[in-house]
């Protein structure tokens, strides 16, 4: 600061934002001084807006672009700056197919590690990001490649895009639409992480564990939808009744091919009928479990078999502990059966529905599970922005309180001068004329909360300023009496 | 505020010749400062106050660092060149 001539310092007041006068003899100190105080200034209000976090973007980037101008010439920029930016380029490249939330979590500390080259980082800032967009394209081609049917994935893939939008917050897809700053942020945020924080530690470790709690949990339910889609799909299953070994009796091996092929039947019947029940009940059928007599009587037409052989092929339903694709269903539909005539229905295990119907339904079963996370997600930003909103409101009113506090002192200080030089008559003044002296009538409904925290913090933390009770022109009333010899400077000023 | 009987003084008039110790709000002492930093005479206060632009902060911070005055002090001079200027610049 020494250094600077008097050309230098004008320059620099100027880039501040503060136009000087001429810099005399007589002025130099007070401008060098004005400079050091804009220069602590600008560095403070930088990790203030930094800390907000979720902030909204439109007027985020209009500040950062004048802060940016405002440091730019400030900044050293060091050597290594074009080092920084590449091994930051080169990450995403490096970042594996279905790695996404990994690769964004990779950035995030390498991007902390970037400190000071703003200037120099800002305009490579939108080629990362949208080369990172493209490393997640990559990975939703990826992830498509392992599913079978590609027509799921068209809507699949379009829910999920809208979905990675809304829980992430529109972070990642809105680089597709311009330059993120909040990676940039970030960075910052965490090469300044030394300087004093506004707002209470506790109430930022709950915000930015929520956030990232949320994070995940949106990027689980990702996966959950795509798993629940995946099964749901599912793949035609034939019966699993396992073929025995063929015996050496010609005899039983032909009877048994026999009562298979009619299981086969009766299995297919019931699949095909179970099936149309679920998609849409062409039949008008009243329920998935065909009664006994109806099967009997398909089987009879479609094997021409008997009925006797229809019950014994029952009974080895029954007698066999295999899962056979077909339940057998008696009068109590709880109970088990465990006779054959206790049997009134069939019904099919796994139902053989029609792709289509099949697709609808495992998207509908995947969507209603995922409505429900949903909610819950939207319930927890909800409660966050509302928090964040009232932190906001609370810092405010701590800020009000503070200025409260400088221009109480002030005036009492005063005071207590002017008592010295005789100009007043007690060294101390009534609180209440204090008030009434710093604010107007109209406003002091409003401001009474921030004057009470104000005297509060007073009476607490000040020791310059002692809080009595004296009798004034016969009344008694607490007032306010300045106990530091006046000559000591104020620590403000 | 209520302004002293000097303020109403010496923002009554053009200030022609007046010592510095005629300003409002500056006192034996600090008057002695400033006349020993070369500000005899009130124009020439005005002469930085004018030179700084008029600015508030600066030209009090000028005063607290030439010679000590405290925020009143400061406060009242403040004002009375301000007057001062208002009325005849």
């Amino acid at each position: 600061m020494a250094g600077l001539s008097d050309l230098e310092l004008r320059r620099e007041l100027q880039a501040l934002g503060f136009q000087p006068g001429p810099i005399t003899d007589t002025t130099r100190d007070v401008y060098r001084n004005k400079l050091r105080r804009l220069r602590g200034e600008a560095r403070l209000r930088d990790e203030e807006r930094l800390r907000e976090e979720a902030g909204p973007r439109g007027e985020e980037r209009p500040r950062e672009e004048a802060r940016l101008r405002e440091d730019g010439p400030l900044r050293a920029r060091p050597a290594a700056a074009s080092l920084r930016a590449e091994p930051w380029l080169s990450q995403p490249t490096s970042g594996s197919a279905y790695a996404t939330p990994g690769a964004y979590g990779d950035i995030r500390p390498s991007a902390a590690s970037w400190v000071g080259s703003r200037g120099l980082a800002y305009p490579a800032r939108p080629a990362q990001l949208r080369r990172r967009a493209s490393v997640r394209g990559s990975s939703e081609e990826d992830e498509d490649a392992r599913t079978p049917d590609r027509a799921v994935q068209g809507p699949g893939l379009v829910a999920r895009r809208w979905w990675a939008a809304s829980p992430a917050s529109a972070r990642l897809p809105s680089a597709l639409l311009g330059p993120d700053p909040r990676p940039g942020l970030r960075a910052t945020r965490a090469g300044l992480a030394g300087a004093a924080r506004a707002r209470p530690e506790v109430g930022r470790r709950l915000e930015r564990w929520l956030s990232r709690l949320l994070l995940w949990a949106s990027l689980g339910l990702l996966l959950v939808f795509l798993g629940i889609l995946w099964v749901k799909m599912g793949k035609p299953s034939a019966p699993q009744e396992a073929e025995d070994n063929s015996t050496s009796r010609f005899c039983q091996a032909k009877q048994k091919a026999a009562l298979l092929e009619l299981l086969h039947e009766l299995y297919n019947f019931l699949a095909i009928q179970a099936g149309n029940f679920e998609c849409g009940n062409p039949e008008k059928l009243k329920s998935k479990c065909i009664p006994v007599t109806e099967a009997q009587e398909y089987i009879a037409n479609v094997t021409s078999s008997s009925s006797a052989k229809f019950e014994a092929a029952l009974t080895w339903i029954l007698s066999s502990n295999k899962d056979v694709g077909i339940w057998l269903k008696g009068e109590d539909q709880s109970e088990l059966v465990t006779t054959v005539d206790k049997v009134v229905c069939l019904e099919s295990a796994r139902p053989r529905m029609g792709v289509g119907c099949r697709l609808s339904r495992a998207l509908l079963t995947a969507l209603t599970n995922v409505l429900i996370f949903f909610w819950c997600l939207a319930f927890l930003w909800g409660l966050l922005i509302l928090l964040k909103y009232r932190w906001r409101k609370l810092e405010e009113e701590e800020q009000a309180m503070y200025e409260m506090v400088k221009k109480i002192i002030d005036v009492v200080q005063d005071h207590y001068v002017d008592w010295e030089q005789d100009m007043e008559r007690y060294p101390y003044v009534g609180i209440l004329h204090v008030r009434d002296t710093l604010i107007p009538p109209q406003s002091r409904r409003r401001m009474k909360r921030v004057w009470d925290r104000a005297v509060e913090f007073l009476a607490s933390n000040e020791s310059r300023i002692q809080t009595e009770s004296h009798r004034v022109a016969g009344e008694d009333m607490l007032v306010w009496r300045w106990t530091k010899p006046s000559s000591f400077s104020d620590s403000e000023r | 505020m209520t302004t002293s009987q000097k303020h109403r003084d010496f923002v009554a008039e053009p200030m022609g010749e007046k010592p510095v110790g005629n300003l409002a709000g500056i006192d034996e002492v600090r008057g002695k400062k400033l006349e020993e930093r070369g500000f005899d005479k009130a124009y020439v206060v005005l002469g930085q106050f004018l030179v700084l632009k008029k600015d508030k902060d600066l030209f009090r911070e000028w005063l607290k660092d030439t010679c000590g005055t405290n925020a009143k002090q400061s406060r009242d001079y403040f004002g009375c060149l301000q007057e001062w200027c208002d009325t005849f610049l």
